[in-house]
């Protein structure tokens, strides 16, 4: 069972290891998903081998937080640096779906502004790509998962929603009353990819609020229940429990296959004409310096050096408000109601860029450590604070921060189970990060403030991570070209979080899956050259919404003009 | 069930805010009287009710740490989260729970920089706060009367030991104390009574929550009844450091101004 309704009925397709495969796709999670099922449609033979189980979410996942430690990468890995990020559940999924499975669904799409912030801000980078490229991308992602939200969306490029929006929970009303008393423009029930009435073989949202430990409803969108079953029926193949330690490069400077390990430890190796890295901002990066190889030494793809830089995660600030009344904030998913009315750069302040300000929902152990951090709750304090849950609501603010070259994965000396090296992630706040950080910790107090909380502390903390291989039109300082292409190696792509040159303060996840639907529209055009040939054509191919999943497609919204 | 907690000493008790007098144990604390999340496990899912009732029936026996490891650390942990306001048949395991983890080695996914591996964590632990008990007070922690304890902790919980300066070298102060709260918070706010104790719904698959806004419970969740308590006059961990926190995570975890950045 995947979801509480669907199912996998169809014996799945099994490629053989001497068999060369047409892609292999290493990590199926945001961006494994939709890729693999593209080009499953479009009738290429894809392989798709993930570290992480392939779910049966009725057995496997529970309403419960501490039952739920499968979800997330928890192999070992080292985070240093002077402003070291917290990863595992943080951040970082595991299984078929990946982090999909664990993300509480906020869906905004990124700005106009954020292809061209070194243009505009002279920090950061430009994209490639603009806005009106991934647009198309954005619309059909959006109704293929499908997002629920407004009729009218006001930030960045006006929108709206094809699904409705959710009814309100404690903390979406307490961000629109003190949104409202500043004057702050809220959106409500949304943009979030839960359905608020059932599709298809999915149900609606039962607002049990476990939305980051797996949703067994099957209502909240992950590339498991909307990518992979799609796959699997046309003929893609997902081999889970498998992790790849090493990208092989053949003698002609193409890369053959991948060598990975299976749960019994046994070695492999899967041939392929063609390998896509979807392992996202931490094990793509590590997997390609994994690879060095004579010709290669410092990584493999890595003649410009830029692997694993330009990491970036988002200020994730928690800001919590006690209110006289009950809030309950268990109840509703987490993410239902947000404001990015500061999202962009504003001249009066003292930093470039900007920050959203987000409802999260955590539950009993996720607020219990927030209490240790926000207010060094121990003991007996603890255990009153605790006792007042109910009278809590929490906001989260999601700051950019800008890419810089020293945040960084390396390779550590200490080994994972399969003696591989593991990933050390090093992270630093700049200047621009720390008052961009500061100033949106006060203002979403502010707004905590004003919805009539008589008490409001703060944790701080990242959410999500992308960089460390990102996009460029240059090859000196970027890792791939606008299509996910390695500059370096002509039949090697990297396709998920970690080619983002920026990031915004929208979250990832649909963008990450709509630079995967605008790779596999390429790949499907380029057809047999990517296989054959080093050329590089750099036309954009047209979308192809007829290879979408059955019945996503031609659904609307009123349109602004 | 055994573990480890001593019998109540009614010093160590919760007090009642009016007469000071030592409030008695309950089953049940909280201010939700009555509210019961396993008596709503016929309307859970399988699988979450075989997790949940699992951690209620059968705590995890021991499997990682010495006697001598599994004594101190319980007496740590009754400190870290007191437990002294439940009847000891309601006590939640959190000692079980921990070495379970250390057993199977499992960890959150990443290690700071600053620090050793968790098993390591818990080995040079032990002597950072014997180390701690015995510069402050001349002996080893578990020795020690309960104020000086809940003292030793709290020079640890502020960034500030005195002693051991080389452990706390291997190991940061704050990223210790972070593990070991996270820890506890782990084991305890995973407990159904702890759920019970705070007024959480719990596991609401297949059934759903209906009632979202306005802090409203389902009709088989209670409404909340508050009463008055004072901490024990033996613990100093009920005094809430209200200095605003900072902006960023590794000032907020380094008390910044207070030294160490990690």
């Amino acid at each position: 069972m995947i979801g509480s309704l669907q199912s996998i009925d169809l014996p799945m397709r099994r490629f053989r290891e001497y068999e060369e495969v047409d892609y292999a796709i290493v990590g199926v999670g945001s961006a494994g998903g939709v890729l693999l099922q593209r080009l499953a449609r479009a009738g290429f033979n894809v392989v798709g081998l993930e570290a992480g189980p392939f779910w049966d979410t009725e057995r496997d996942w529970v309403s419960d937080e501490a039952g739920s430690h499968e979800l997330y990468w928890t192999e070992p890995r080292v985070t240093g640096g002077s402003d070291p990020l917290a990863l595992g559940a943080n951040n970082c999924g595991k299984g078929v779906g990946g982090g999909s499975v664990h993300w509480a669904a906020f869906t905004p799409r990124l700005h106009p502004s954020d292809f061209e912030v070194y243009t505009r801000d002279g920090v950061g980078a430009d994209w490639p790509i603009t806005y009106e490229d991934i647009k198309p991308y954005y619309e059909q992602l959006e109704l293929e998962m499908p997002v629920a939200g407004p009729a009218y969306y006001p930030w960045g490029h006006p929108h709206g929603y094809a699904y409705g929006p959710h009814p309100m929970g404690g903390v979406g009303d307490a961000l629109i009353k003190g949104c409202t008393a500043l004057n702050i423009p809220v959106s409500i029930g949304g943009p979030v990819a839960i359905l608020s009435g059932s599709h298809g073989d999915r149900p609606h949202c039962i607002y049990r609020g476990f939305c980051i430990q797996g949703c067994k409803v099957g209502a909240k969108a992950s590339t498991l229940v909307t990518h992979v079953p799609d796959a699997l029926k046309k003929g893609a193949e997902i081999r889970d429990l498998c992790m790849v330690s090493r990208v092989e490069l053949g003698q002609n400077g193409r890369v053959t296959g991948v060598h990975y390990y299976d749960i019994d430890g046994h070695t492999h190796f899967q041939r392929a004409k063609a390998v896509i890295l979807s392992g996202y901002a931490i094990e793509t990066p590590r997997l390609l310096l994994n690879s060095a190889c004579p010709g290669f030494e410092h990584g493999l793809a890595n003649s410009s050096g830029t692997v694993g830089r330009y990491l970036m995660a988002q200020a994730g600030n928690v800001v919590m408000g006690r209110f006289d009344q009950p809030v309950r904030m268990y109840k509703a998913p987490p993410a239902h109601a947000l404001t990015e009315e500061f999202y962009e750069t504003n001249p009066e302040n003292d930093f470039a860029r900007g920050f959203a300000i987000q409802t999260v929902g955590p539950l009993p152990v996720a607020f219990g450590k927030q209490m240790i951090a926000a207010k060094k709750a121990w003991g007996w304090g603890l255990r009153r604070e605790m006792m007042d849950y109910n009278h809590w609501a929490a906001f989260g603010l999601l700051g950019e921060i800008l890419p810089w070259k020293d945040n960084r994965v390396t390779l550590s000396e200490d080994k994972d189970r399969f003696g591989l090296p593991v990933a050390h992630v090093s992270f630093h706040l700049h200047e621009n990060d720390k008052r961009l950080i500061k100033a949106a910790k006060e203002k979403t107090e502010a707004v905590m403030h004003a919805a009539g909380a008589t008490e409001v502390v703060q944790e701080a903390r990242y959410a999500h991570l992308v960089g460390a291989c990102r996009m460029g039109a240059d090859p000196r300082t970027s890792v791939v070209d606008k299509f996910g292409r390695t500059h370096d190696i002509a039949n090697l792509f990297v396709c998920d979080g970690s080619v983002f040159p920026t990031q915004g303060s929208a979250n990832p996840g649909l963008t990450i899956q709509a630079l995967a639907a605008r790779t596999a529209d390429y790949l499907i055009t380029q057809g047999d050259k990517i296989f054959t040939s080093n050329e590089r054509d750099m036309a954009s191919a047209p979308i192809r919404r007829e290879l979408a999943p059955p019945e996503t497609w031609g659904k609307g919204v009123p349109r602004l003009k | 069930m055994k573990y480890g907690y001593p019998a109540v000493d009614p010093a160590l008790c919760p007090r009642d805010a009016y007469t000071s007098e030592p409030l008695a144990a309950r089953k049940q604390p909280g201010y939700y009287a009555g509210f019961s999340t396993l008596s709503q496990s016929p309307f859970w899912d399988d699988a979450t009710r075989t997790v949940v009732e699992k951690r209620v029936e059968h705590p995890p026996e021991r499997q990682f740490f010495s006697e001598d490891a599994w004594n101190f650390w319980t007496a740590v942990f009754a400190h870290l989260i007191p437990q002294t306001d439940r009847t000891p048949e309601r006590q939640i395991p959190i000692v079980a729970v921990l070495d379970q983890r250390l057993g199977q080695n499992q960890t959150v996914g990443y290690r700071y920089e600053s620090m050793p591996q968790d098993r390591v964590v818990y080995e040079i632990g032990i002597e950072a706060i014997d180390r701690e008990a015995e510069h402050r007070y001349g002996g080893k922690f578990l020795l020690l009367p309960h104020l000086q304890q809940d003292l030793v902790l709290k020079a640890i919980h502020d960034g500030k030991p005195a002693a051991a300066p080389e452990i706390w070298k291997k190991m940061s102060v704050h990223r210790f104390w972070q593990m070991i709260m996270g820890d506890a918070v782990d084991a305890y706010y995973a407990h159904p009574w702890a759920w019970d104790e705070i007024g959480f719904g719990g596991p609401s698959y297949p059934r759903a929550y209906t009632r979202l806004e306005r802090g409203e419970p389902e009709p088989w969740e209670v409404e909340e009844e508050r009463y008055d308590w004072l901490a024990p006059a033996t613990a100093v961990s009920d005094e809430i450091d209200s200095t605003p926190s900072h902006h960023t995570e590794a000032g907020q975890h380094s008390h910044q101004g207070s030294g160490d950045t990690h």
